[in-house]
């Protein structure tokens, strides 16, 4: 592997050099690094992932959600987040829309079955 | 109250439906030919998905297996967006906003594939891809960004 030199993996190098990211952030406890690590591995990096992108990943995701939390908060019923807040906030954005509607509406089917079981072992 | 409720039930029930018999089962018909087209559509993708998968590496099937089943843990998201609102929110809100999550992984890391390979580079990905990724993401819009313009420095 070539040029590294430039990008040596230590950590505060990664987030002063992050021209665009929020640097501040890396004193947060890491939240998902393991989920993380198979999402990446999932979508094509190496089974083993470089630690400092896992980190700079899960910045990006908490800054997606909040911003996507601030955007939901402020429409439709303020100051809460509903579903069709989030729904409508990426309407835009055809894979993302798609993938909120299957969720919703397997989640739908699936409390559908469990609750016709559980009646049907009421019943019995 | 109740004068009017029936006044105006008797006033419905005598009238006939917007559309004509004939024309509302021709609208019926079409939704339910819509409808069955696109289970064979989804047939046919889940067949041939079938055939994909069967015929998979045992390397390419552990990435599958990842690809699928990886997400985020819903207490950690719930905690999060609840941090934000202040208040609770619901179960749906919780799936939704894993579920978009893990998209926008998956755009970021494929992007950042891409830029990697552009660059006569393998992985892993090292955080100048991720970093150049983003940049790319941003001047297509595919990432929120509501607060000031920063300057980012190439």
């Amino acid at each position: 592997m070539a040029d590294e030199e430039e990008d040596v993996p230590f950590e505060e190098d990664a987030e002063d050099a992050g021209g665009g990211l929020d640097g501040g952030q890396g004193k947060r406890k890491r939240l998902f690094s393991k989920e993380l690590r198979c999402m990446m591995y999932g979508f094509g990096d190496d089974q083993n992932p470089y630690t400092e992108s896992v980190d700079i990943l899960e910045d990006l995701v908490i800054e997606f959600i909040t911003e996507m939390t601030h955007k939901a908060m402020s429409i439709g019923r303020q100051g809460r987040v509903q579903v069709e807040d989030i729904v409508f906030l990426i309407r835009k954005d055809p894979r993302k829309f798609a993938r909120v509607k299957d969720l919703l509406t397997m989640n739908e089917e699936l409390k559908r079955a469990r609750k016709a079981f559980d009646e049907a072992n009421y019943g019995s | 109250m109740g004068h009017g409720r029936g006044a105006e039930a008797e006033a419905a029930d005598g009238e006939e439906p917007a559309l004509q018999p004939c024309a509302a089962k021709k609208v019926k018909l079409e939704l339910k030919e819509r409808k069955e087209k696109k289970q064979k559509v989804d047939e046919d993708e889940i067949q041939k998905m079938q055939i994909l998968v069967s015929s998979f590496s045992e390397e390419q099937l552990n990435r599958y297996e990842m690809y699928r089943r990886s997400a985020f843990p819903k207490a950690a998201i719930k905690r999060l967006i609840q941090s934000i609102t202040g208040t609770s929110v619901s179960q749906n809100v919780v799936i939704a906003m894993s579920g978009i999550s893990k998209v926008f992984v998956g755009e970021v890391v494929e992007e950042a594939l891409d830029v990697c390979e552009k660059w006569g580079e393998l992985p892993p990905l090292q955080p100048k891809h991720m970093r150049e990724a983003v940049r790319r993401l941003k001047s297509r819009g595919q990432i929120p960004n509501s607060k000031y313009k920063k300057i980012i420095f190439h």
